[in-house]
C-alpha cells in the first residue's frame, strides 16, 4: 500500500484523537503504527503532515507500539529517519528526537541492552556538548535548537532512570560555564545532580570523582550505566519530601561527605544559581524545587547559597516562583528562615492571596498554602490544616469572607475564619466577639440569599457548605451553633423547598449540631397547619427528623396532612414518616393513625402499606419493628426505598435458615413420675434469643411432642437441662427429629435443622409406683403370674463384665427393683408406658453371666429386651 | 498527553495510580459547565466543599487527583499534573510542585488565546498553533517557559549564534532607536453605602505596564514611582522577575497596615533588566479613598418593569436596560439624574438573571468609567530616572452604589 495522502491522513489522526481506545479497537488500529513510521519516510509527504503524524507518536506511544520489541524497533526507525535527512534545514529533527526520546522511555525500553538507546543516547550527549555527532548534522542554524532539544531529551531520560548521567556531572558543569542555551543545561545538571546524590545515599561512589570528572571519560563510545545498575534506579515511590525538613527520610538518606566533596557541590549549586536569573521564572522555580530536595538533609551545606536568590523572589507575583521559594522553607526551615523572614513570607502570602491584580485560582491556592504554611515550629498535628501562628487576626483582616466573593473563595476563606475563631476563643475575648460576630453576619446573608424565592441553586448548596463548614471547625462552640440552628430553622420556614438539603446536612454532621438541629426543625414542621403547598417538603423533613414517641403535635400534624394528601407521591411521603415513627418504636397514637390511613387513603398501594405497617406495630415487639424496617441487611447498597423496605422485610420477617446455633443431648435417666421424660443437655454454640425446639417422631411410634422453649441461651453459660415428656403409643426406641428456630442478637429469626435425638428403649422406662406396706412379698409374684397366658416368657444370657452383677444393677437397674437378696437374686419390675411391663428375675451370676428368666406382658418387647440386656455388659 | 510522565506516575503513585482518561471522558466528569436546577447529592453535597481549582475526578471508580481546571471565557483549562509520590492519602497541595507549574500553563494558555485576540477566526488560528508551542515550551510537560507568545516567536527566531548569557527569557536582541514606554493603569472599586454605620469600602489597583525598546543583551534599567506630597503610599506591591532587587520597605508595606505619616511613601525604586515583550514591571494597591458619587438606584431580582415614566437630565438612555449612556464628557455641573416611576409585574420564576446583592430592598446602582491621564493615588514615574519617550496614564473606575435605605452586604474592616 502506498503512503496515504495529506487529508486521509488529517481524516485518520482526527478519528484517532476523537477515541484512541475505539480507534484502536478497529480494523484500522493494528496497522496505524507501521503505516505511520513508514509514512514518514515518504517523499510524497509535507513535513508538516509529518510533524502531526510525530506529534501523534509522541502523545500515544503506548498505542502505536504497545510492548517492548514494537518500541525498540519504532525508535530505531525514528533514529533512521533522523539521520537520513538531507543536510537542509528541516522542522523534522526536533520532533524526531522527542518522538525517539518518548518512545524509548515509555516503552521501558531504554537500557544497555537496547541498540536504540544506545544509539540515542552518545547523540543527544554529542548534539548537547556541541560535538561533531557526523555526517553533516542539520544546518548550522539548527544546532542551536538542536542542542536545547538534545539537553531536554537528556533530562527527560534522566528523570526515567534516575542516574543515567550520574558519569556526566563534570562534563556537564563544564559546559555550564561555556556558550550554549543555559536553561536546558543547568536544569539537566540539577536534575542529575539530585539524581546522583539519591543513588549516593544508596550506594557510594565518590561524589567529588563524579563532580570532576572532565570530558575525556565519556569520549567512548560505551555509556557507562553503573549508576543506574547500582542505586538500582528503577523509580522508587518517593516519600513526600514534604515537610519533614529534619527527617531526611524522604529517599535521602544522611549523606555526609567529605570536605572536598562539599567544597565542590557547593560550587556547582552556586554556579548554577548564580545563573539562575537567565533562567524564564518556571524554569527557575523548577531549578529551585531540585536544588532544595537535593540539599536537604545533606550535612555540611548550609541552605545560606540561596538567601541572595531569595531577596530577588520575595517580591514576585509570580505563582510558580513563591511555590518554590515555600518549598525551600518547606525543605531547610529554620536553617533558611529566620523568625523575621518566617514573618516577611507570610505577610507577601497573605498580601498575595488577595492581591485584586491576580486571579482567583491563584488566591485560592496561596490560600491553601496559608493554611499548609511550614512553619519552623509548628504547634498543631503534622498534615492538618491550620492557621499559622504568626497569622494574626490582623494579618487576616484582607482575607475575611464576604457575600461578594466568588463561592470557593468564600468558603476557603471562611475555613480560615473559623480557624482563626477556634484559636481565638482562649485568648482575647474581645477580639473572639467581633470575629464571632463577623461570621453570624456573614451566614445570616448566606441564609438571606438562600430563602430567596426562585433563587438558583448553587446559593442554597453555598449555604449549606458554608453551615457545615462552620459547624465542623466550630462544633464545640454554642456561642457559634446558637445561632446557626436558629438561623437555619428560620431559613426552613422562609424556603421549605430546601428540605433535602436539609436532610443531607442532618446526615453530615455531628451530633452537636444534629440533635439540637433536628428538635427545632421538628417544631418547625410540625407546628405547620399540615395543608400547604409545602406539604410534600414538611413531609420529607419530617421523615427525618421524627422522634420514635410520637409526640401528639406530629401525629396531629400527619392526620391533618393525611386529609391533603391527594396523589401518589404525598402518600408515599405520608407513610415514610409512619415507617419512620414505626422504626422508632412507634407511640400509642400511631396505631391509630396507621388503621384511619388504611381506611382513608385514596391510593390502594398507600392503603395496603398502611395496613401493613399496622400489622406490623400490632405484631412486633420494638426492637423487631426496628429491625424489619431498619436499613436492610440483606443488600445495604440499594438506594430505592421501595426495593429496601422489601429487603428490609424479607430480612426481618422472613424466616432465614440457618446453621445450628446449639448441640442437643441426651443426659441421664429420669425414670419417675408417670411419663417417660428425656432431660436433654443443650449446649449454645453462638448467642440465641427466643430458641423454640420443635421434635418430630419418626414413624409415629409416640404421640405428638410438645415444643420446648428457652429464652435465652448464651456460649459459655452454663444452661439448664431440658425435659422432654414423651408419649409413648408403643413401647419402643424411636429417632426424634429436631428443628430450632430462634432470633439472632441482630433481630433475625432464623430455622435450622439439628442432628436426629435417639430414644433408647431404656428410656422409656419407669418404676412401678411402691406396693402398699405389707403387700410387698407377693406384688411381684402377682405381677409375674399376670403375664401369662397373653404375655411371652423367655430366658436370657446376660453377659457381665468385670465388674459383676451388683454393679450392672446398682447402674442401670436400680429404680426398678422390687426385692433384692444380693449378690444372688433380683426382682425387677418396669412400667413400660403406654401400658405394659416388663418383669426380670436375675438369678445367681456365674463366671461369665447371668442368667435371667423375663416376663411380658407384650410379647412384641422380646427382641428389644434381649438386645437390652445382651447391650449392657458392652455399654459399660 | 505526556507519556513519559505518565510512566513516571505509575511508578511513584504505586496502587494509587489512575491513568488519565481519554478527553471525551475526562471532560464529561469534570462538570464545570453543569447547571443543575434540582438537588443532586454528588454535587449539592454540603460536604463537597471546594476551596481551590484542583479537583478529584472519580474515572472507573477509581480517583483521579489531582487535576487544576477552571472554566474562563466559556472554555475549561485543565491540567493533571505529576505527584511524585503516593496518592494516599493525599499529600498536601502545597507540597506538590506541579500544581503551581499546572495553574501557570493553563493562565499562559489562556493569556495566550486571548491576546490581541478579536473573533473567532483569530482564536482559532490561536487554537491551532497551539499543539506546536506546547511542544516548543513544554516539552515532557515539563514546562520551560510560561510565555507562549515567546516561544512563538523563538520558533520564528532563527538565530545563528546566542552570546554567552542570552537569557531564556528574551528571544533575540532589538536594534534601533531605543524607546522605553510606560503606562500606569489604577482601577478603582468603590461600593459606596451612603450609611452612617457601614463604612464605604473601596479597593486601588494598580499596573505599571513597560515596554521596552532598548539595545544590548540585558540592559540595565531603573525607575522610580512617585507620589504627590502628603499622597497614600503604595501596597502590597507585587513585581515582575525581572526586578532585580527591592527594598525591604517595599517589600512589607500592605493593606493592613496603618496608614500614617511614618509610612515608606516612595520614592518607589525598581532597577531591573527587561524582557523585550511588553510586561507588568508591578501591580500595588492603595488606601487612597474614593471621592463619594452621588446616585440613584436600580432593581433586580423583581417581576418585569410593565410600566415606566421617565426623563433623563443628560446624554442618552437606553430604555429596556435602564441605562443612561452619558458619553465621553461629564456635564458641567457633574450632576446627572434620572427620574421615573417604575411599576413592577409579578415576578416570574425561570430564566429571569439573578443578582446575589438585591435581596429584599437591596438595589444598587453599577457605574463605570474611565479617566484618561489620571491616577486617583496621583502615582507616577520620575522621568528623570529614565530615559522616557511616552508615558500614558489612564484610570479606570467602576462604582457600586448602594441604596443607603436597605440592608447591605458589609466587608471585614
Amino acid at each position: 500500500m502506498g503512503p496515504l495522502s495529506r487529508e486521509a491522513w488529517a481524516e485518520r489522526l482526527g478519528a484517532f484523537r476523537a477515541s484512541p481506545s475505539a480507534f484502536m479497537a478497529g480494523a484500522d488500529g493494528e496497522d496505524l503504527g507501521r503505516d505511520l513510521l513508514s509514512d514518514l519516510r515518504s517523499e510524497k509527504l509535507s513535513e508538516q503532515t509529518k510533524v502531526s503524524l510525530l506529534a501523534l507518536s509522541l502523545e500515544y506511544p503506548a498505542q502505536l507500539w504497545p510492548d517492548v520489541p514494537a518500541a525498540e524497533a519504532a525508535a530505531t526507525s525514528l533514529l533512521d529517519i533522523l539521520v537520513l535527512l538531507p543536510p537542509r534545514p528541516s522542522a523534522l529533527r526536533r520532533p524526531l528526537l522527542l518522538a525517539a526520546t518518548t518512545v524509548l522511555a515509555s516503552g521501558g525500553v531504554l537500557g544497555p541492552t537496547s541498540g536504540a538507546s544506545c544509539r540515542l543516547l552518545p547523540l543527544l550527549l554529542g548534539l548537547a556538548t556541541g560535538r561533531d555527532v557526523g555526517r553533516g548534522f542539520g544546518p548550522i542554524s539548527e544546532q542551536r535548537p538542536l542542542q536545547a532539544t538534545a539537553y531536554e531529551c537528556l533530562r527527560e531520560l534522566e528523570s526515567c532512570k534516575p542516574g543515567l548521567l550520574g558519569g556526566f556531572l563534570g562534563l556537564l558543569r563544564s559546559q555550564l560555564g561555556q556558550e550554549g542555551p543555559i536553561q536546558p543545561l543547568s536544569l539537566l545538571l540539577a536534575l542529575a545532580l539530585r539524581n546522583t546524590l539519591v543513588v549516593q545515599s544508596r550506594s557510594g561512589p565518590g561524589l567529588k570523582g563524579l563532580l570532576m570528572a572532565g570530558v575525556s571519560s565519556t569520549g567512548s563510545g560505551t555509556w557507562d550505566w553503573t549508576l543506574v545498575e547500582e542505586g538500582h534506579a528503577h523509580l522508587q515511590p518517593q516519600a513526600p519530601c514534604w515537610p519533614a525538613a529534619e527527617e531526611g527520610a524522604c529517599g535521602l538518606a544522611m549523606l555526609e561527605p567529605s570536605p572536598e566533596e562539599v567544597r565542590e557541590l557547593r560550587a556547582s549549586v552556586a554556579q548554577l544559581l548564580d545563573t539562575s536569573y537567565l533562567l524564564t521564572p518556571v524554569a527557575q522555580a523548577q531549578l529551585l524545587w531540585l536544588l532544595g530536595w537535593a540539599l536537604r538533609g545533606l550535612r555540611g551545606q548550609p541552605p545560606a547559597l540561596f538567601k541572595p536568590q531569595l531577596v530577588r523572589l520575595l517580591g514576585t507575583a509570580q505563582l510558580t516562583l513563591l511555590h518554590a521559594v515555600l518549598a525551600l522553607k518547606a525543605a531547610f526551615g529554620e536553617a533558611l528562615f529566620t523568625s523575621q523572614d518566617e514573618a516577611l513570607l507570610l505577610r507577601r502570602l497573605t498580601v498575595a492571596a488577595q492581591h485584586p491584580a491576580l486571579p482567583l485560582p491563584t488566591h485560592l491556592f496561596y490560600l491553601h498554602c496559608l493554611l499548609s504554611f511550614p512553619e519552623n515550629w509548628p504547634l498543631g498535628p503534622e498534615g492538618e490544616e491550620a492557621a499559622p501562628l504568626l497569622l494574626g487576626p490582623q494579618l487576616c483582616r484582607g482575607l475575611m469572607p464576604s457575600l461578594l466573593h466568588d463561592p470557593m473563595v468564600l468558603l476557603s476563606r471562611l475555613h480560615l475564619l473559623c480557624l482563626l475563631c477556634a484559636e481565638d476563643e482562649e485568648e482575647e475575648k474581645g477580639h473572639f466577639q467581633n470575629l464571632q460576630w463577623y461570621l453570624e453576619e456573614l451566614l445570616a446573608g448566606l441564609r438571606q440569599r438562600a430563602a430567596l424565592d426562585g433563587g438558583p441553586r448553587a446559593l442554597a448548596t453555598l449555604c449549606f457548605q458554608a453551615s457545615y463548614l462552620v459547624a465542623s471547625c466550630l462544633a464545640r462552640q454554642p456561642m457559634v451553633l446558637t445561632p446557626l440552628i436558629q438561623g437555619l430553622a428560620q431559613l426552613y420556614q422562609a424556603r421549605p423547598v430546601l428540605a433535602p438539603h436539609f436532610v443531607e446536612l442532618l446526615d453530615r454532621v455531628g451530633p452537636e449540631l444534629r440533635e439540637p438541629l433536628r428538635v427545632v426543625l421538628r417544631q418547625e414542621v410540625v407546628s405547620r397547619p399540615g395543608r400547604d403547598e409545602a406539604l410534600r417538603w414538611h413531609l420529607q423533613m419530617l421523615a427525618k427528623v421524627a422522634e420514635g414517641d410520637a409526640q401528639s403535635a406530629t401525629l396531629s400534624f400527619l392526620q391533618t396532612a393525611a386529609a391533603h394528601c391527594a396523589h401518589w407521591g404525598l402518600q408515599e411521603a405520608l407513610l415514610k414518616v409512619c415507617r419512620a415513627l414505626l422504626r422508632e418504636g412507634g407511640g400509642a397514637g400511631l396505631a391509630d393513625l396507621l388503621q384511619a390511613l388504611a381506611r382513608q387513603l385514596e391510593d390502594p398501594d398507600g392503603r395496603d402499606h398502611a395496613r401493613l405497617y399496622y400489622i406490623l406495630l400490632a405484631h412486633l415487639a420494638g426492637p423487631k419493628l426496628g429491625v424489619a424496617l431498619g436499613p436492610s441487611l440483606a443488600a445495604p447498597a440499594l438506594a430505592s426505598s421501595l426495593m429496601a423496605e422489601n429487603q428490609g422485610f424479607a430480612a426481618g420477617l422472613i424466616v432465614q435458615e440457618a446453621l445450628a446455633p446449639i448441640q442437643l443431648s441426651v443426659g441421664p435417666q429420669r425414670a419417675s413420675g408417670p411419663l417417660p421424660v428425656l432431660q436433654l443437655q443443650v449446649e449454645a454454640l453462638e448467642p440465641v434469643y427466643s430458641l423454640e425446639l420443635r421434635f418430630l417422631v419418626e414413624g409415629q411410634l409416640y404421640a405428638p411432642l410438645e415444643p420446648v422453649h428457652v429464652p435465652c441461651l448464651c456460649p459459655g453459660r452454663p444452661a439448664h437441662p431440658l425435659l422432654l415428656p414423651l408419649r409413648p403409643r408403643q413401647p419402643a426406641p424411636a429417632r426424634l427429629e429436631v428443628q430450632a428456630l430462634y432470633t439472632t442478637p441482630t433481630g433475625l429469626t432464623c430455622h435450622a435443622h439439628l442432628p436426629p435425638l435417639p430414644v433408647n428403649f431404656a428410656d422409656l422406662f419407669l418404676p412401678f409406683p411402691q406396693p402398699p406396706e405389707g403387700a410387698q412379698p407377693g406384688f411381684f409374684e402377682g405381677l409375674w403370674d399376670s403375664c401369662l397366658p397373653k404375655g411371652a416368657e423367655s430366658r436370657v444370657w446376660c453377659p457381665l463384665g468385670p465388674q459383676g452383677l451388683e454393679t450392672l444393677v446398682s447402674r442401670y437397674l436400680e429404680p426398678f427393683v422390687v426385692m433384692a437378696q444380693p449378690p444372688t437374686s433380683y426382682h425387677i419390675a418396669i412400667r413400660l408406658p403406654p401400658n405394659s411391663m416388663l418383669l426380670l428375675r436375675l438369678e445367681a451370676p456365674q463366671v461369665d453371666g447371668v442368667p435371667v428368666a423375663l416376663r411380658t406382658d407384650d410379647w412384641a418387647v422380646l427382641p428389644l429386651v434381649g438386645d437390652y440386656l445382651r447391650g449392657l455388659s458392652v455399654t459399660e | 498527553r505526556y507519556p513519559t510522565v505518565e510512566k513516571r506516575a505509575k511508578v511513584f503513585n504505586g496502587a494509587s495510580y489512575v491513568p488519565i482518561p481519554e478527553d471525551g471522558p475526562f471532560l464529561k466528569e469534570l462538570r464545570l459547565l453543569d447547571d443543575d436546577k434540582d438537588f443532586v447529592e454528588r454535587h449539592d453535597c454540603c460536604t463537597h466543599i471546594n476551596k481551590t481549582t484542583i479537583y478529584r475526578l472519580s474515572v472507573g471508580g477509581e480517583e483521579l487527583w489531582p487535576v487544576v481546571a477552571f472554566l474562563k471565557n466559556g472554555m475549561i483549562y485543565a491540567s493533571v499534573p505529576l505527584v511524585e509520590q503516593t496518592l494516599s492519602p493525599h499529600p498536601p497541595l502545597i507540597s506538590i510542585s506541579g500544581i503551581s507549574q499546572g495553574l501557570e500553563l493553563l493562565f499562559d494558555i489562556q493569556g495566550f488565546l486571548y491576546s490581541s485576540q478579536k473573533n473567532d477566526t483569530g482564536l482559532n488560528t490561536k487554537l491551532s498553533q497551539l499543539p506546536n508551542l506546547l511542544l516548543q515550551a513544554s516539552p515532557f510537560g515539563t514546562l520551560l517557559d510560561a510565555n507562549l507568545q515567546n516561544s512563538l516567536d523563538n520558533i520564528n527566531f532563527a538565530s545563528v549564534s546566542q552570546p554567552q548569557k542570552q537569557p531564556a527569557w528574551k528571544v533575540g536582541t532589538y536594534k534601533g532607536k531605543p524607546q522605553v514606554s510606560i503606562s500606569i493603569t489604577e482601577k478603582v472599586k468603590s461600593m459606596q453605602y451612603d450609611k452612617r454605620d457601614i463604612e464605604d469600602t473601596w479597593q486601588v489597583v494598580g499596573a505599571v505596564i513597560f515596554k521596552c525598546d532598548l539595545e544590548g543583551i540585558m540592559p540595565n534599567v531603573t525607575i522610580s514611582l512617585n507620589l504627590p506630597t502628603n499622597g497614600f503610599p503604595l501596597q502590597d506591591i507585587l513585581v515582575h522577575p525581572c526586578v532585580t532587587s527591592l527594598d525591604s520597605a517595599i517589600l512589607t508595606s500592605s493593606n493592613i497596615d496603618a496608614v500614617d505619616d511614618s509610612a515608606f511613601s516612595g520614592p518607589y525604586k525598581f532597577p531591573f533588566t527587561p524582557p523585550l515583550e511588553s510586561f507588568n514591571l508591578c501591580y500595588y494597591t492603595s488606601q487612597v479613598p474614593v471621592p463619594p458619587i452621588l446616585a440613584h438606584i436600580h432593581f433586580y431580582n423583581t417581576g418585569p418593569i410593565t410600566q415606566l415614566e421617565y426623563k433623563g437630565s443628560f446624554g442618552q438612555l437606553e430604555k429596556s436596560l435602564l441605562i443612561c449612556i452619558i458619553g465621553q464628557k461629564f456635564p458641567k455641573s457633574m450632576e446627572i439624574s434620572l427620574s421615573g416611576t417604575i411599576t413592577f409585574g409579578a415576578k416570574s420564576h425561570d430564566k429571569q438573571p439573578f443578582d446575589q446583592i438585591c435581596i429584599g430592598d437591596t438595589v444598587y446602582v453599577k457605574l463605570h468609567f474611565s479617566i484618561l491621564d489620571y491616577t486617583l493615588t496621583g502615582c507616577h514615574v520620575d522621568q528623570h530616572s529614565v530615559q522616557v519617550f511616552a508615558i500614558r496614564k489612564t484610570k479606570t473606575s467602576s462604582h457600586w452604589k448602594l441604596n443607603s435605605k436597605a440592608p447591605a452586604p458589609v466587608t471585614y474592616g
